[in-house]
């Protein structure tokens, strides 16, 4: 069943450390293709189309594409469309990707587990027929290379020795590395640029549109504007040796030509300013910075400085003016700040942009400048045929490049959002502006959901102690759709020592642990949503709907699983023993705040919702009465049982509430501007004047 | 504590077995001649030596009326793992495998057939790459055949964990890089052929829920173990037979 | 001078030091497995009754003799009977007896009472001689002596109350597993080589020099002389060849008589240097001639 040969991979970490790990190569793995009768596929295991219809007019016969891990790095957006089909993603890319860039592996596994795109994932280094050893001295990358050459020609093989009738695909492999392609067309791989390949797509209109525009931005020298980058290596030294320092880029919001990074070791945050201040920095890349000497300390400039709003060509030009604006300085001003220069980037933190195009003003022409609707990125220049379409929309861009010789960073439509003005178009900026994930839920979470028609399982009920049988109530807002928890209060039928009245209460609340297990994708999605988050018009759910709404929402008269926290609690609210545990409840009514405030109000209702709303209503005054005497802020209701109880169970991640008295840094804004109201300083305040620079 | 990615989309570990497989074992008795029994195992990287000494007398001190005294000495080469390090014998850590060994070990023997002798076990690890113990239980339950001491069944040792994937699945056969990968490992030596249990391990916390699904899984691995051991044993058969074996009476 | 010569060898440069080939394989068991129902057999060594069945609990061949069932295991430590004759370590010097490994697993006893005295005449023993015990054998003397009786509990107790038995000066001892000896009505044996050696049942063989007809030195005085006499150079060296030839045996796992031990021994001559037998091909090479020569015998 499988082969035991046994390769060892070693690698060298930190002080010298031999790994030696096993690696097992298998003679079990499918190719997933229909047009193949060696492999042992299962009707459901395969993905490649027996006869894949080509869309690319330089191959016109059938074929399966092999993707470089470069291609997928850089034209993610390209994959993305549902453009290209029958794609052999190997093991060996999939991994690079992983390693180099998590969430575009996350977008790719996306597009793997879509089944209509038919994405196969190859396992080619476990395969024994495609398991490539690292020669000695060979880098690492190259080996990959090699790797993915070998498949594809394994493919090709592989596929032709079917000898099947009709003609069997073809494989082509895409791939931008000019050595690899070189070394594949020896080997007789068919391969070419994703580019040519692109360009030669029939039918996708707008796909070529999301071509990435990667060049190597350190090696155009002709006509550079911009100083170059120092290598990671140079980096690596100099911040070392306590030459350069590392830190994070935040640009000015109301500058452009102006941003700072907070450097560990000063207290201040660095200033940095102009274009070769910050070098091609983009606002949350990490960055390498230069200190400059003391002389040439400045303090940040009080001006708003906001980009020409024509595309100036690639040219850097206010640079002067800019500067002469800021150049006073008063050795003995307190709002000195250490200036220095971006030498280098450590890590990109880009992301894609909303925002709206400007049309170049030259009627036909294909590049055009992006305006982030976020004012702390700069323009981006791309390429588009549809610009008269995308003109009047909300758009999203992905950065691709910042080349020495241009003034703005290169970038690649992504996708419309929709009409300027739109609703539902602003509603997307803002959430993808404040990275909310409001996609809809993956295949893999829905999978984690139990079927629509899902009732408690008896052996459930057996496990849970049994409250259906207890007057449960919950009270809420009208409409409210999710009702997490629920109450119940019951006379009992002792007393205290002291003769006081003893009363059971109960807070129930959805079990959502039953249904979302740990680890599952289920819980892996909610941890990153974090909170349902509530825009005016529509709500962006925490877990789906059907746990949301129905299954953890605490219906009435509706069986639901709850854990319950149930107290004795005394006529004066003192709390006399509390139990915590899972149950089974079945609610007797859910009520608004109207309906309930009527049934306690109607005295001519007995019945048991009005008896327990009564209770609870006593309860709750005397305890508020209670905390109040004791000066509102601490916590004395019954809650804080449950937090003593969450502090001892799980000492490690109980998260209480504590609220840190703020840093009076957090103040030194509003301050200032208070002080500008209160006396004017004689400085002019920064307003926003028409021109931009009108305060020279 | 979530173990990431333990299990890809295709459904291969890290190292290209499937959840369900076990590592490359390897194994040979009879490799020192002057130990009653011995063995050599091979699981994956993990690599162990055994030496059983025995039945002989017992120091007066343990000597025992009752059944054999079982004496274990768990201990791992200085080169056994990625860092070299002295490890000076009975660390506290040796001396926990040490106790689980004969725990298991003593499950097994027919311990009444001997009282007042003693039966020393030496297990050296000389490369560790996890599941050391188990591989220790597997390779002195060959040193035990070896040395013809009664056995009521082979003891065999496994460990399982736990794959979070989008479905939770137990993998067997734990190597260190699942082991570090902080998820929870169980380890179960039982005696497949009675099909009882001798001893069980747990490294962190679990949900009850799946501590069937893995603790199933470690038994699976016990047996297929246990099926590997015996044809190890029949071929030391085969190769050490003597013709005068046979002669009956 | 020590030679520096020191050959390794990897694992898959082993040689195979089986001699038999292509021999038809008994049936084997191993621990666990059932034999039969309990009805019909009675359990003997090496197997147990669960679950109304008999089963292994060790790895070997079954041996049926009537109804009683045994499993024999390749090797196991040795189990004494009475009249065996067996090579042993003193190990401790008690009220009146020895204690002594024989390699089975329990200490063997021998008692004072249990020993020819010097002197050699029968008689009561004396207080004296009870002191006197260190000076006849003391912890770590080797002897040879026969199983008078067997305890209860396994354990045995020897005699050497014979002029062939007693402590054993000059020689070489050989440990091997107890299974590969054969059992003979003698167990000493004066090889044609000039050395003598003693198999003894328990997988103790002991070489020494030859030694004149023992019954014929009365005196002890001769016999304390010839003990510190030193052994010539030929002798020393046919003892180590006598050594390795059993070794050779012994690898290739086959048993141990006064015939097969002198046929490897005239087999190893062809090997000039003793050392040159150490060599796992030589071995092979002695042990496979000498399997062959016992064929023919039998076949003859």
């Amino acid at each position: 069943m499988w082969t035991t040969k046994t390769f060892l991979t070693k690698t060298k970490r930190g002080n010298i450390l031999k790994i030696v790990r096993e690696h097992y190569l298998r003679d079990d793995l499918l190719c997933g293709s229909s047009a193949c009768n060696s492999c042992p596929h299962k009707d459901d295991e395969y993905v490649l189309d027996l006869k894949p219809v080509s869309i690319c007019a330089l191959f016109e016969y059938p074929h399966y594409i092999i993707l470089d891990t470069n291609v997928v790095l850089h034209q993610i957006d390209v994959l993305e469309e549902d453009a290209l089909t029958n794609v052999i993603i190997l093991q060996t890319v999939l991994e690079e990707v992983k390693h180099q860039n998590t969430s575009i592996y996350q977008r790719l596994l996306e597009i793997v587990n879509s089944k209509k795109r038919k994405f196969y994932c190859f396992v080619n280094e476990h395969h024994k027929d495609t398991y490539v050893e690292r020669k000695p001295g060979e880098k690492q990358s190259d080996r990959n290379d090699r790797a993915i050459r070998l498949a594809a020609s394994w493919y090709a093989a592989h596929l032709s020795s079917n000898k099947l009738e009709h003609q069997f695909p073809q494989i082509v492999l895409i791939t931008d590395d000019q050595n690899n392609r070189q070394l594949a067309q020896e080997d007789g791989i068919v391969c070419c640029t994703v580019q040519d390949y692109i360009e030669n797509v029939n039918g996708f209109a707008g796909l070529v549109d999301k071509l990435s525009k990667n060049v190597m931005p350190e090696s155009c020298s002709k006509d550079a504007l911009y100083p170059a980058h120092l290598t990671p290596a140079q980096i690596h030294t100099g911040v070392k040796n306590g030459q350069y320092h590392s830190g994070t880029f935040h640009a000015s919001r109301d500058n452009f030509l102006e941003g700072t990074a907070s450097v560990h070791g000063f207290e201040k945050a660095i200033l940095l300013q102009g274009h070769i201040g910050i070098n091609r920095a983009v606002d949350g890349d990490q960055v390498a910075v230069e200190i400059l000497p003391e002389a040439e300390w400045r303090r940040p400039s009080d001006i708003v400085l906001e980009d020409k709003a024509d595309d100036p060509g690639d040219k850097l030009d206010e640079e002067a003016e800019l500067l002469k604006t800021v150049k006073p300085v008063d050795n003995k001003d307190g709002e000195i700040t250490p200036t220095g220069k971006v030498v280098g980037i450590i890590k990109r933190k880009w992301r894609q942009y909303c925002g709206i195009l400007m049309p170049s003003k030259i009627p036909g022409a294909t590049r055009h400048l992006f305006t982030p609707a976020e004012k702390r990125i700069p323009r981006v220049r791309i390429e588009t045929r549809q610009s008269e379409i995308l003109a009047s929309q909300k758009i999203l861009v992905a950065l691709d490049s910042w080349p020495r010789n241009s003034r703005y960073p290169l970038g690649h439509f992504v996708r419309a959002l929709g009409q300027i003005g739109d609703k539902s178009a602003e509603n997307e900026v803002i959430l993808l502006e404040h990275d909310v994930p409001h996609a809809r839920f993956s295949e893999a979470v829905l999978a984690c959901l139990p079927p629509n028609d899902w009732t408690i399982p008896d052996e459930e009920i057996k496990k849970r102690v049994d409250l259906r049988s207890l007057c449960i109530c919950s009270v809420d807002p009208p409409g409210c759709t999710d009702i997490d928890d629920a109450l119940h209060a019951r006379p009992l039928e002792g007393t205290t020592d002291d003769g006081l009245e003893t009363f059971e209460v109960g807070v129930h609340i959805a079990d959502v642990t039953y249904f979302v297990r740990p680890d599952t994708a289920l819980d892996k999605e909610a941890a990153c949503r974090s909170t349902t988050v509530y825009l005016v018009d529509r709500r962006i759910d925490m877990v789906p709907d059907l746990l949301s709404s129905n299954l953890c929402s605490l219906r009435g008269n509706e069986e639901r699983l709850a854990f319950s926290c149930v107290w004795e609690i005394d006529e004066n609210a003192n709390v006399l023993s509390k139990k915590f545990h899972k149950s089974v409840i079945k609610s007797a009514a859910a009520m608004t705040y109207e309906e309930a405030q009527i049934t306690i109000d109607t005295k001519s209702r007995r019945d048991e919702i009005a008896q327990s709303l009564r209770i609870l209503n006593k309860l709750a005054k005397k305890l508020k009465r209670k905390r109040m005497d004791n000066g509102a802020l601490s916590l004395s209701s019954p809650e804080i049982s449950v937090a003593e109880k969450l502090a001892e169970e799980f000492p490690q991640c109980a998260l209480l509430r504590r609220h840190p008295a703020p840093p009076p840094a957090n103040f030194t804004t509003f301050l200032k501007a208070a002080k500008q109201q209160v006396a004017p300083s004689p400085s002019p305040s920064p307003s926003p004047s028409p021109s931009p620079w009108g305060n020279g | 504590m979530p173990a990431a990615d333990l299990l890809s989309s295709q459904g291969l570990r890290l190292d290209g077995r499937r959840a369900n497989e076990l590592r490359r074992i390897r194994c040979k008795l009879g490799v020192f001649t002057q130990p009653d029994g011995s063995a050599y195992l091979e699981q994956g990287n993990t690599k162990v030596l055994a030496a059983v000494y025995g039945p002989h007398q017992a120091s007066k001190s343990k000597s025992s009326s009752d059944g054999v005294v079982v004496n274990c000495q768990y201990s791992m080469a200085t080169f056994s793992t990625g860092e070299r390090k002295n490890r000076p014998r009975g660390d506290r850590k040796s001396q926990e495998i040490s106790l689980h060994l004969r725990q298991a070990l003593t499950a097994a023997i027919k311990t009444e057939l001997y009282p007042r002798s003693q039966i020393d076990i030496y297990v050296e690890v000389l490369q560790a790459d996890g599941g050391t113990f188990c591989a220790g239980v597997n390779a002195a339950t060959l040193a035990l055949i070896d040395a013809g001491i009664p056995l009521r069944a082979y003891v065999c040792a496994c460990s399982a964990s736990m794959a979070w994937g989008a479905r939770p699945q137990p993998l067997v056969d734990v190597p260190h890089v699942e082991e570090a990968a902080g998820g929870v490992v169980l380890t179960v030596a039982s005696l497949p052929n009675t099909g009882s249990t001798a001893l069980l391990e747990m490294s962190h916390k679990l949900h009850m829920d799946y501590f069937k699904m893995v603790f199933s899984s470690a038994v699976q691995g016990c047996r297929d173990i246990e099926v590997i051991l015996d044809r190890a044993v029949r071929d030391h058969l085969a190769e050490g037979w003597t013709e005068q074996d046979t002669v009956t009476v | 001078m020590m030679a520096g010569n020191v050959s390794i060898r990897l694992a898959s440069e082993r040689v195979n030091p089986s001699v038999y080939s292509g021999a038809v394989l008994p049936r084997f068991y191993t621990p666990g497995e059932v034999i039969s129902g309990m009805k019909d057999y009675m359990r003997g060594h090496g197997t147990y009754a669960e679950d109304d069945c008999l089963k292994a609990s060790v790895a070997g061949v079954m041996q049926k003799v009537n109804k009683l069932i045994c499993i024999r295991p390749l090797k196991n430590r040795y189990v004494g009977e009475i009249g065996d004759v067996v090579v042993g370590r003193v190990l401790e010097v008690q009220q009146r007896r020895w204690k002594i490994d024989t390699n089975s697993r329990l200490d063997s006893v021998l008692q004072l009472s249990s020993v020819n005295l010097p002197g050699g005449e029968l008689r009561r023993r004396s207080v004296e001689d009870e002191q006197m015990m260190r000076q006849l054998l003391q912890e770590g003397d080797l002897i040879s002596a026969e199983v008078q009786n067997v305890f209860s509990d396994g354990s045995l107790s020897l005699h050497t109350r014979s002029l062939k038995y007693g402590k054993l000066k000059q020689g070489i001892l050989l440990k091997v597993f107890p299974s590969l000896i054969k059992r003979r009505k003698n167990h000493f044996h004066n090889l044609p080589c000039g050395i003598s050696v003693i198999i003894g049942n328990n997988g103790y063989i002991w070489i020494s020099p030859n030694v004149q007809d023992v019954t014929v030195q009365e005196q002890k005085d001769e016999i304390a002389n010839s003990d510190l006499q030193p052994v010539n150079q030929t002798d020393r060296e046919t003892m180590a060849r006598i050594r390795n030839c059993i070794a050779a045996l012994v690898t290739s796992k086959m048993m141990l008589d006064d015939t097969s031990i002198t046929y490897a021994y005239e087999e190893s001559l062809k090997y000039e240097s003793v050392k040159s037998l150490l060599d796992p091909e030589a071995m092979l090479d002695v042990a496979f001639l000498t399997q062959h020569r016992i064929k023919e015998m039998t076949q003859e």
